[in-house]
C-alpha cells in the first residue's frame, strides 16, 4: 500500500492506440522526489528516449500530481507538465493549478504520461484506467479556453480539461498548455501535446486517497489558512504580481526595449497601482487556494485581461508598448493564442531591435509600436510570414538571422529572460545562467536575496552563491509538493515547516534535513537529464549584451556584469554544489538519482 | 582591488565633549554610526573604524571593520596611518574622517575622493577658513610614509602633504562641482562637534530633507513622492507612517536595497519602500 497521499503509480498512455499500463512508483521512490517537477525529472530520465526529438511521437510528457494535492491546505491544487522542451532541447516543467490538478490526481494516478501520437486532432479522456480518444476536429484552432468549455459541454459534469490554443496545434515552440485561463506557460509543453494531435487533455475523479493523520493535516491546513491572509500574502491578495513593475522601475531592475535600459519612463502608465484604482473588476482564486492573486482588469471595448507583471513586462516595456489597453490586449491574444507571453515578448522584443537594426524586413515592427506587436503575435500564432521565424524562438531566430544579433537575442538555453535586469541583481544573473529550465525566475529566486539588503545587488560575487542556491532548493521543494511560491513568505522555517506537512500527508517521518537533500537530489537529476540530452558547459551562461553593455542606475552608479565576474560566480556555484569545474556531477553523486 | 574605501578615526579622548563622541545620539542612530554609514555608501570597498585600543564603540553595521590604532594619542597622522594600513591592498583611495561630522555629505566625500582620482595623493578640502585634513582623500600607497612619520615623531599632517602631490580644493573649488552645490552650499560637510555646544546646536537642527515614495501594497493611498525631513531610513519611514518591518526593504536613491533603519539620509536623498517579497 503507497503512502499517504499517493496512489504508487504513473498511469502510462500511448496516445497512437489508447493503451495505458501502470508504472509503480515506489514508496522509496516517491519520498526521493516527493511529486510535481522532482517526479517529473525522474519520469522523463526513466521514460524519455535519450536524444528524443521533444515533438516526435515517442517523446513523453507527464502530467505529474503531488501527495499535498486534494488536502485541505490552501494552494496545494497544483500540477506540473513535465517534458523535454521544443524551445531548450533540455528538461522543461511548468505547473498550473486548480481543479485539474484534483481530478487528475483522483484518476488514482500520481502522475499521467503520454507518448506516441494520434493519427488526427484528438482529445484523449483518462477516467481511472480508462482511457480513450475522441474527435477534436471541431476545436481545432480555438483558444483553450473556448476548446475546454465545449469539450466539457460535450463530456459532461464532472470532467477538468487541460488544453492548447492554436500556438500548440502549429508547433510554436513556446506555446502553453492551459487550464482554467492558467497556464503550464514556459518552455513550449503545448507544442509538445500539438505535435501528439492533441487538443485536450480530459481527466474525471473515480479514486480517493487518504492522508496518514488526517487531523495532523486539518490542523495544518487551519493554521496556514490563517497565515495566508496576513502581510506575507498581502502583495499577491492587493495588488497582485503587477505590484512588481512601479517597484522594480524605481530600482532599475525593469528590463525595458529587448534590455537595452532598466527603467521605462512610462511605467506609471502600466503600474498595478493605477490600474488596480481605474479598472480592477475582480479577483481570482485557483481551487484550494486562500490568496487569491489573479486580478481582472478592464481593457478598452469591455474585454477583460488576467494581468501578471511578466505578461505586462513582456508585451510592455520589453516591447517599448506603454499604452495599458495594448498591453491588456496583448496579453489576451497570447492567452487566446496559447503563447508563453515571455517568450512572445521576448521574441518579438528582439525582432524589434533586428528590424530596427536592418537585419530583418520587417518596417512595421517597431519599438513602442502597439499593432505590431498584436499583429506580431497574430503571426507567431498562425506561423505566417515573420511569424514562422519568431514561433522557432529567440535562439534559433538569430541563428538563422545572423548579423550579430545573437548577441541580443536574451535567452538562457533558449529560454527568453524574465524580467528581472541580472546587472542590477546579479545573484538572479547567476541562477539564470544555470538554472536547468534557463532563463527563469520561477525555478530560481536569487532576486529574492538581491533584494533582500544583505549584500550589494550589484556586485556579484561569493555573497550571492548562497542566496541562488537556496531559493533554487526552496523552489524544488515547493514545486514538488506542490504548494504555490506566494505562499512562501508565510514560512519561517520552510523545509522544516514542509517536512511537517509532507509527513502529516504521508505518515513519513520526513525531517528538514531530508527535504534539504531532496531539493538537490531534484536539482541535480535536472541538470543529470540536460547532460545527457547534450548540455554543454557554455549553456550556463547569458546573453553578451547583459555583460558588455553596463547600465546606469538612479544613483549614477554604472552596474557592470563582466564575464570574469559570472564566471567567478558560476565556479563558486558549481563548487557549492559539489559540480566540477565544468558543472557537472561525480559519477557517485549520481547514485543517488535512482536512475537505474 | 576596490577603487574606493572608507575610514573613520574614531579615537580620541573627546576631553572637550565630556563623553565619548563616538556615541552621541543622532537622530536614533550614532555619531559614528552615521559617519561609518555615510562612507559605506560611497565606498565601493571596505569600510574601516580605527578605535583606541580596547576603546567602546556603539553597534555598527556588520559589514564595518574595526582595527585598533595601536599607539594612541599620537594624533590624526597615526590614525591615517593605521587606517590606510588597514585597507592597503583593498583599496586605491580613502576617504578619512573623524567621528565628529554630523553633517557630512557623501558627495561632499565623493569629490574629495574624486580630486585623488584624478591624480592627486591627497584630495584635501580647505573649507570654511581652514584646511580639513580629517574629511579628505588619501591614496592608501601612502600608508607607509605615514608610518614612517609616525616613527619620526613627524605628528602633524602637513608633514605627509610635504612629501606627497595635495590637490587642495577651496570652498569657491568645492562649490564648482554643481551636485556638492546643490546639496551642501554651506559646506557643512566639514563642520565638527566638539563641545557640548556644538552638539547641541547641531541636533537642533532639523533632519536633511529628503524624497520618500512607497510602492505597491504599501503606496495605500501615499501614491508618488513627498518630501519629508528624516536622517535615517527608520526616521523616513516613520515620517510616512510606515513602520520598517519584516515585509519592507528600502532602496536608497534607486540603488542599494535595506533593512537596516539606521542607514544615515542626507539631503537631496530619495528613499522608496518596497514590499520584501518583491518579485514573482
Amino acid at each position: 500500500m503507497a503512502a499517504g497521499g499517493y496512489f504508487g503509480r504513473a498511469l502510462l498512455v500511448d496516445a497512437g492506440t489508447e493503451a495505458a499500463t501502470a508504472l509503480p512508483l515506489s514508496d522509496d521512490l516517491l519520498r526521493a522526489y516527493i511529486g510535481g517537477v522532482g517526479l517529473g525529472a525522474w519520469l522523463m530520465h526513466r521514460l524519455a528516449p535519450p536524444g528524443v526529438d521533444p515533438l516526435a511521437p515517442e517523446a513523453p510528457l507527464a502530467f505529474v500530481f503531488s501527495p499535498l494535492v486534494g488536502t485541505p491546505l490552501t494552494t496545494s491544487a497544483k500540477f506540473a507538465v513535465v517534458a523535454k522542451s521544443p524551445l531548450t532541447g533540455m528538461l522543461n516543467d511548468a505547473l498550473s493549478s486548480s481543479h485539474f490538478a484534483i481530478s487528475g490526481k483522483l484518476t488514482g494516478n500520481d502522475a499521467i504520461v503520454i507518448r506516441g501520437a494520434c493519427r488526427r486532432l484528438s482529445a484523449l479522456l483518462v477516467d481511472g484506467d480508462s482511457v480513450r480518444l475522441v474527435d477534436a476536429a471541431d476545436l481545432s484552432g480555438l483558444p483553450a479556453a473556448e476548446a475546454e468549455r465545449r469539450l466539457r459541454d460535450r463530456l459532461g459534469r464532472g470532467w477538468r480539461i487541460a488544453a492548447i490554443g492554436p500556438a500548440g496545434e502549429r508547433g510554436v515552440r513556446y506555446a502553453t498548455v492551459s487550464h482554467d485561463g492558467r497556464h503550464a506557460g514556459r518552455g513550449g509543453l503545448g507544442a509538445v501535446l500539438g505535435a501528439k494531435r492533441l487538443k485536450a487533455v480530459a481527466v474525471r475523479a473515480g479514486a480517493k486517497v487518504a492522508s496518514a493523520d488526517p487531523q495532523a493535516v486539518l490542523g495544518a491546513a487551519r493554521d496556514l489558512r490563517a497565515r495566508s491572509f496576513g502581510p506575507a500574502t498581502a502583495k499577491y491578495r492587493e495588488l497582485g504580481t503587477l505590484a512588481n513593475l512601479l517597484a522594480f522601475n524605481a530600482i532599475s531592475t525593469l528590463p525595458t526595449r529587448n534590455f537595452q535600459t532598466a527603467t521605462f519612463a512610462e511605467a506609471p502608465q502600466l503600474a498595478a497601482e493605477e490600474l488596480a484604482q481605474l479598472r480592477t473588476v475582480t479577483r481570482n482564486s485557483c481551487a484550494s487556494c486562500t490568496i487569491g492573486c489573479e486580478h481582472i482588469y478592464k481593457a478598452k471595448g469591455g474585454k477583460q485581461a488576467r494581468v501578471e507583471y511578466e505578461n505586462v513586462f513582456a508585451l510592455g516595456p520589453m516591447c517599448g508598448v506603454s499604452d495599458p489597453d495594448a498591453v491588456l490586449a496583448a496579453s489576451g491574444r497570447c492567452d487566446e493564442l496559447g503563447l508563453d507571453t515571455i517568450s512572445a515578448g521576448g521574441t518579438i522584443a528582439w525582432a524589434m531591435e533586428c528590424a530596427e537594426r536592418g537585419l530583418i524586413d520587417a518596417p512595421w515592427l517597431r519599438f513602442g509600436d502597439a499593432d505590431a506587436v498584436i499583429r506580431a503575435l497574430d503571426e507567431i500564432g498562425a506561423r505566417r510570414g515573420l511569424g514562422d521565424l519568431l514561433a522557432e524562438g529567440t535562439r534559433r531566430a538569430a541563428e538563422r538571422v545572423g548579423g550579430g544579433s545573437a548577441a541580443f537575442a536574451l535567452h538562457v538555453k533558449g529560454l527568453e529572460l524574465p524580467g528581472y535586469e541580472p546587472r542590477t541583481l546579479q545573484g538572479m544573473a547567476l541562477g539564470l545562467a544555470v538554472n536547468a529550465r534557463g532563463a527563469d525566475h520561477n525555478r530560481s529566486g536569487a532576486y529574492e536575496a538581491d533584494l533582500s539588503g544583505d549584500y550589494d545587488r550589484m556586485a556579484g560575487g561569493d555573497a550571492q552563491i548562497a542566496g541562488a542556491i537556496e531559493t533554487e532548493d526552496r523552489a524544488a521543494v515547493m514545486d514538488s509538493l506542490i504548494l504555490c511560491k506566494f505562499l512562501r513568505g508565510v514560512f519561517t522555517e520552510p523545509f522544516d515547516e514542509w517536512a511537517a506537512l509532507l509527513s502529516a500527508v504521508t505518515g513519513w517521518d520526513t525531517d528538514g534535513a531530508e527535504l534539504r537533500q531532496t531539493a538537490r537530489r531534484i536539482v541535480l537529476a535536472k541538470r543529470a537529464f540536460n547532460i545527457r540530452e547534450g548540455w554543454q558547459p557554455e549553456d550556463d551562461w547569458l546573453p553578451e549584451r547583459l555583460l558588455t553593455e553596463p547600465i546606469a542606475v538612479a544613483s549614477g552608479r554604472v552596474a557592470s556584469l563582466t564575464p570574469d565576474r559570472l564566471r567567478g560566480m558560476i565556479d563558486s556555484y558549481y563548487a557549492a554544489r559539489g559540480l566540477d569545474s565544468e558543472g557537472r556531477p561525480a559519477e557517485a553523486s549520481l547514485a543517488d538519482l535512482r536512475l537505474d | 582591488m576596490s577603487e574606493t574605501a572608507g575610514i573613520v578615526l574614531a579615537g580620541g579622548r573627546s576631553s572637550r565633549m565630556g563623553t565619548p563622541k563616538a556615541a552621541l545620539e543622532w537622530h536614533g542612530s550614532t555619531l559614528l554610526r552615521r559617519t561609518a554609514g555615510i562612507l559605506a555608501r560611497v565606498a565601493d570597498g571596505p569600510v574601516v573604524v580605527v578605535r583606541a585600543a580596547g576603546q567602546a564603540l556603539p553597534e555598527l553595521p556588520p559589514a564595518v571593520e574595526v582595527v585598533d590604532d595601536p599607539c594612541e594619542g599620537l594624533g590624526p597622522v597615526q590614525g591615517l596611518a593605521a587606517g590606510l594600513a588597514a585597507v592597503a591592498g583593498r583599496a586605491e583611495i580613502a576617504f578619512v574622517c573623524s567621528t565628529d561630522l554630523p553633517f557630512l555629505h557623501p558627495a561632499f566625500a565623493r569629490r574629495m575622493l574624486r580630486a585623488v582620482a584624478d591624480g592627486a595623493d591627497v584630495g584635501l578640502p580647505v573649507a570654511r577658513g581652514y584646511p580639513q585634513p580629517l574629511a579628505a582623500a588619501y591614496r592608501t600607497t601612502l600608508a607607509p610614509v605615514a608610518q614612517r612619520l609616525v616613527r619620526e615623531q613627524r605628528l602633524r599632517p602637513a608633514f605627509l602633504f610635504d612629501e606627497c602631490t595635495v590637490t587642495r580644493l577651496d570652498d569657491a573649488a568645492l562649490r564648482a562641482d554643481p551636485i556638492l552645490a546643490a546639496l551642501d552650499p554651506d559646506l557643512d560637510s566639514v563642520l565638527n562637534v566638539n563641545e557640548p555646544a556644538d552638539y547641541e546646536a547641531a541636533r537642533a537642527r532639523p533632519a536633511p530633507e529628503v524624497i520618500v515614495q512607497r510602492f505597491g501594497t504599501l503606496a495605500d493611498g501615499h501614491r508618488g513622492p513627498r518630501t519629508v525631513r528624516a536622517a535615517t531610513v527608520a526616521g523616513a519611514a516613520a515620517a510616512t507612517g510606515l513602520a520598517l518591518d519584516g515585509h519592507v526593504v528600502a532602496a536608497l536613491n534607486g540603488d542599494q536595497i535595506t533593512r537596516d533603519g539606521e542607514v544615515p539620509l542626507a539631503a537631496g536623498d530619495t528613499v522608496f519602500f518596497l514590499a520584501a517579497d518583491a518579485g514573482g
